[in-house]
């Protein structure tokens, strides 16, 4: 047999037994057996001499395709048998994806510290500094500072823990304005704070009434501030926490510390102002109350009234939570049952 | 107070419904809402009782015949006592509605046939407790005669319409009548009118029998008085009868119900006293002596020296303002009569009214304050109406005790300012036309503008007020929604509540749900986990025993969180609270508010399932969350643990303080077995940490470092050592010896038990040595190495294994 047949066959041979070959290992030993240097490739090749030298080149060409051909033929089949090999171990790691998950629990915050901070947060982004106040303060701060002075009919209006004749539970977060006021260096601005925190009030606790509960008073000082001012800021913050279609309305009301004094409704978002069971079928919910800061505050607070004006209001998280999530007993917030906490995870 | 539409129509034209009206009301001033009386009630009509007859069959009831304006009479059997022949009856006939769904039908009473009822008031929608007394027990009778088969619902008011007006404490002037339409008039633009009152001068005499004199001048600026001699006292006509049971007043007789009337309708309380059972004649307004005693239908008050009474002599006959005693009350027997209106303090009433508990029309009334300008125009009209009803034969001159002249209030304001405080840009003549709406008179002189108020409005006091009503009346919808326009200011959180923030973020991110609990606490709570040594903080009046101190510590209300959720088999729990607690130095009297943030774990932290095994909560798993928290304050303080048996309610061997540079910041631990089973909780760790201590606390200065490029070399160390030696004292003693490259210290294994010397344990570290600048030796590791273990040995008797 000539040499060129010899590596022809060869070529045939090495072929056929990679295609035939089952196992990587067997791939393995025949590149070895056929393309290594003691393979019949090599063998056939020391025949060389006996070839005429004009034949060489071309002998030469068709070794080297043989050789590629077997490596291809051989790398074809590794190929496929790996491809097998994978899709193997990928059906035996197959699992069940719908078993429960390993858990991996973050806390949830408090529904009411979740509606406060979303409340900071809207008024932070309106330029707001938060500064809560203290929880025990003056008769001084949280009375008469407030236009309210002693038997004063509005103190009937809130009943108050004292701790001596001078030192009382805050009744209202509103006490912090005179302090803020006091404090604050009207050269460097206006004054635009959100004073958020717990009250105190002598309420027998039942599904509506918690001898605590939360407040967050804003007040803003300038020089320029109108009821108008006031309107759209808690039109905007109406939107913020009950949804962009709602409005708001003003409603004349009465507070010692505000003159005007107005309570704030926003229409149902339950009916969208149809009435419902919610808004008691009138299609506005209260929610808050405000008005322009009373000229007696401003004064006792050595700011000038016929320069300076300014706007406060005052809501309470419980309320603005009940009503958005429909809690219907205030109890609920301060029992801590964690099936009640953990239904909250993440709406705000 | 209830505005009947039928009353005010006397004082402005009304076109609109209740409905409308109190929703305009509410929105322009004051909250309001719409009361249709009677709406239910059909086929009620006035009955004559033409004869009555025994009923055959029964001791009680009896047959009568009545005219109900058809052709023939009709039968009704009734069972009222005071049933008679003659009278004029409500009448319900077959078909008609009462009150409560309750409904008339024609049928039989034991064998005679009854073809309606005739109703008692309180049976047609006039509540028992305001009907005239006569009537309690039986039917309604009117007093004169009536047209059979005519309806009775205006004749006693029962479907009447109202607008009730929901005041806050400054719009007292809308507790009379005439305040109230000058309300409703300013809101439809509807100017009121109303009739002066006037006497019958021929009556008037120059004589007088009483004399007054007021001791508190400044406590009654107001008190007058006029006598009406020879009267008959009887009933009220029906007309004011039925107005006043719709006020919730019982009709007494002409002269109460006369009083009462002005005071509905100017707001203004008048009191009536039977001249002649007064001891003497000499009517002082004064301050009680302690123990005087004031005599009421029911009851009897005990008086003491800051109540302001009316007295004729030693006789008390009221509390000022407030109440008066039975011992001169106005009855069908008096013919000489004393009329009083007095305005009096409104926090002396208050104060008075609360101590008696005797709060009523009258205190509501001087408390929130009355027109000081018509005290004299509404005696005139009480004494107009008591001699219209009781015909006197004299009628005395007013007899003053004092007398205050009431004046105007004059406000200043500029059109500009006004306009600047709203938002708006009304013309000045708009703003004028809005005041005069109101009934102010208004003078303009270019921007200045000078209103001025009339009494009945002493809520009004400077320009802030005239805001509102321009405000109010132009309507508040049609304000624009701006946003404050000033300088930009930067808004945020304090430092301190942004480094509690990433505090609470640490334990929502461990899984941890965040509670909010009360502050005020029992006696047993704060003598329970008094950790910091305060003095406690107790309320003047608390409410009750569970609410009664200031908290000195979270870790009550989470004891509490976890036995509520354990009792409700929410057994793995993991709460923690960010809040205050109150902290008192012994010579202080406000406590300190301290911000501190504490946990408990009680059950699981990691559940049972099919893929992981549970993990119970621990003292080790606490610590890791503290140590998290403490890793987080980014302070450059040295954070060590000491264990502690100091705390009564704590596990006396799974305790430790927690302290930042030795300074206690807190602490770890397991509650104590009696405490848990005194709670009703399983095993559970709680930890506290203060959170201003922390936040005071040196700040780290973090300079970048890359991360090491040499290899560390390692060591295991095996120990067996005493077991109460502290691991927190051994890997002290092994970095203080192991040199300046070994760079951390793990434990890897504690055993305690079997094939162990007995009170020893086996402790197994790993510890790592690193140059951040260069290729470690063996030889150097190996020398401190050999360093730490001979120290070991040398201090704390180790055996090395
Ligand atoms: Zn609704």
């Amino acid at each position: 047999m000539s040499l060129n047949d010899t590596l022809k066959n060869l070529r045939e041979n090495g072929i056929d037994e990679a295609k035939r070959a089952e196992r990587l290992q067997e791939l393995n030993d025949l590149r070895v057996n056929l393309l290594g240097k003691k393979g019949p490739i090599t063998k056939a090749l020391r025949g060389m001499k006996d070839v005429p030298a004009e034949e060489r080149p071309e002998i030469g060409t068709l070794a080297n395709n043989v050789k590629n051909d077997i490596q291809a033929a051989i790398e074809e089949k590794m190929s496929e048998l790996n491809d097998k090999l994978v899709a193997k171990k990928l059906e035996d790691e197959k699992i069940d994806v719908t078993l429960p998950a390993t858990k991996q629990v973050q806390g949830t915050r408090h529904i009411l510290n979740q509606t406060i901070e979303d409340i900071e947060q809207f008024f932070i982004g309106l330029g707001y500094e938060v500064a809560p106040g203290y929880e025990v303060e003056e008769d001084h701060y949280n009375f008469e500072r407030l236009n309210i002075p002693k038997n004063h009919p509005a103190r009937d209006m809130q009943d108050t823990f004292y701790l001596s004749d001078e030192l009382l539970m805050r009744t209202q977060t509103s006490a912090q304005e005179g302090r803020d006021m006091e404090e604050h260096d009207f050269s460097n601005g206006p004054l635009k704070m959100i004073s958020p925190g717990v009250v105190y009030r002598r309420d027998d606790d039942d599904a509506t009434h918690s001898h605590q509960f939360h407040q967050i008073e804003g007040l803003v000082v300038d020089k320029n501030i109108s009821m108008a001012d006031l309107k759209g800021t808690l039109d905007a913050l109406c939107r913020h926490v009950f949804g962009e279609n709602r409005e708001i309305r003003f409603r004349p009301s009465y507070f010692p510390f505000t003159e005007p004094s107005v309570e704030v409704d926003v229409s149902c978002f339950n009916c969208g102002g149809e009435g419902c069971r919610i808004c008691k079928y009138t299609g506005w919910i209260e929610v808050l109350g405000a008005g322009l800061t009373h000229p007696n505050v401003l004064k006792m607070s050595g700011i000038d009234p016929q320069v300076y004006s300014g706007m406060a209001f005052g809501l309470g998280p419980e309320r603005f939570a009940m009503l958005k999530y429909g809690v219907n007993d205030i109890r609920d917030f301060y029992l801590n049952d964690v099936r009640f906490l953990e239904q909250f995870k993440g709406v705000n | 107070m209830k505005i009947s539409v039928n009353w005010l129509k006397e004082y402005i034209p009304v076109t609109h419904t209740v409905e409308e009206m109190a929703d305009k009301v509410s929105l322009t001033g004051i909250e309001s809402g719409p009361v249709n009386l009677g709406e239910e009630l059909t086929n009620l009509v006035v009955g004559h009782i033409t004869s009555i007859t025994p009923h055959p069959d029964s001791d009680h009831l009896k047959v009568c015949q009545v005219d109900v304006g058809e052709d023939t009479d009709i039968q009704i059997v009734c069972g009222a006592p005071n049933v008679a022949e003659g009278q004029y009856v409500i009448v319900a006939l077959h078909g008609a509605h009462l009150p409560d769904g309750i409904k008339i039908k024609r049928g039989k009473l034991r064998g005679q046939e009854s073809n309606g009822m005739i109703c008692g008031l309180d049976e047609v929608g006039v509540p028992a407790k305001y009907m005239p007394k006569e009537f309690e027990n039986g039917i309604y009778v009117f007093d004169e005669p009536q047209t059979p088969g005519a309806e009775v619902y205006d004749l006693l008011g029962l479907k009447d319409k109202m607008v009730d007006m929901d005041i806050t404490p400054n719009r007292a002037d809308t507790l009379g009548m005439r305040g109230a339409a000058w309300e409703i008039g300013a809101t439809y633009d509807e100017k009121p009118t109303f009739k002066q009152p006037e006497l019958d001068n021929s009556k008037i005499s120059d004589s007088q029998d009483v004399t007054a004199e007021v001791t508190e001048k400044e406590l009654v600026p107001d008190y007058l008085l006029r006598e009406l001699k020879g009267i008959k006292v009887g009933k009220s006509p029906l007309w004011m009868q039925r107005r006043l049971w719709n006020q919730n007043i019982r009709p007494v007789n002409s002269v109460v119900d006369a009083a009462n009337y002005v005071m509905i309708e100017y707001g203004q309380p008048i009191q009536a006293y039977d001249l002649d059972k007064l001891q003497t004649k000499a009517i002082t307004v004064k301050l009680a002596h302690n123990g005087d005693k004031l005599d009421l239908a029911d009851e009897t008050k005990v008086l003491d020296k800051n109540d302001l009474v009316i007295a004729a002599g030693d006789q008390i006959l009221g509390l000022a303002g407030v109440m008066n005693g039975s011992v001169a009350a106005v009855d069908e027997n008096t013919t000489n009569v004393l009329l009083e209106a007095g305005v009096f303090d409104g926090a002396s009433v208050r104060k008075a009214a609360q101590r008696h508990d005797l709060r009523g029309d009258d205190s509501n009334r001087f408390e929130k304050g009355v027109d000081n300008g018509i005290v004299d125009e509404a005696l005139v009209r009480a004494t107009q109406l008591v001699d219209q009803f009781t015909e006197a034969k004299e009628i005395s001159n007013v007899i003053t005790g004092n007398f205050t002249k009431a004046e105007p209030t004059v406000i200043k304001g500029d059109f500009s300012h006004i306009n600047h405080l709203m938002g708006l840009n009304l013309s000045n003549d708009e703003i004028t036309k809005i005041l005069k709406r109101l009934g102010f008179e208004v003078a303009a002189a270019g921007d200045a503008l000078t209103v001025t108020i009339p009494t009945r409005r002493w809520d009004m006091s400077i320009e802030a007020d005239v805001v509102e009503e321009v405000n109010r009346i132009y309507g508040y919808e049609n304000l624009p929604n701006t946003l404050p326009a000033g300088m930009e200011t930067r808004g945020g959180y304090s430092k301190k509540r942004e480094f509690s923030n990433k505090l609470r973020n640490i334990l929502l991110g461990a899984g941890l749900d965040e509670v909010i609990n009360f502050s005020l606490l029992s006696k047993q709570d704060v003598e329970d986990f008094n950790t910091i040594q305060t003095e406690y903080t107790k309320l003047l009046h608390p409410m009750t025993e569970d609410h009664e101190y200031l908290r000195n510590s979270l870790i009550p209300g989470l004891v509490r969180n976890v036995a509520y959720n354990q009792a409700r088999k929410n057994n793995d729990i993991g709460i923690f609270e960010q809040a205050r607690i109150f902290d008192r130095p012994t010579d202080q009297d406000r406590p300190n508010e301290v911000e501190y943030i504490s946990g408990a774990v009680s059950g699981n932290v990691v559940a049972d399932s099919w893929n992981t095994e549970a993990q119970q909560a621990d003292f080790y798993y606490v610590k890791g969350l503290v140590e998290e928290m403490l890793a987080f304050t980014n302070s450059d303080a040295e954070f060590t643990f000491v264990a502690t048996d100091e705390y009564d309610n704590l596990h006396p061997g799974q305790t430790a303080k927690v302290l930042a540079n030795g300074q206690v910041i807190g602490f770890i631990g397991k509650l104590h077995p009696n405490y848990q089973k005194a709670h009703a909780v399983a095993e559970t760790f709680v930890f506290e940490l203060n959170i201003d201590l922390l936040f005071g606390l040196n700040k780290k200065n973090v300079k970048a470092q890359s991360a090491p490029k040499y290899p560390s070399i390692s060591r295991d160390l095996a120990i067996l050592v005493e077991k109460d030696v502290e691991n927190g004292q051994l890997v002290a003693d092994i970095f203080a010896n192991g040199g300046k490259y070994l760079r951390d210290v793990n434990i890897f294994d504690v055993y305690q038990g079997k094939n162990l010397k007995p009170n020893h344990k086996s402790l197994g570290y790993h510890l790592e040595f690193l140059n951040p600048n260069d290729t470690l030796t063996d030889e150097e590791v190996e020398k401190a190495f050999t360093l730490v273990k001979d120290s070991l040995v040398q201090k704390f008797n180790v055996e090395i294994r």
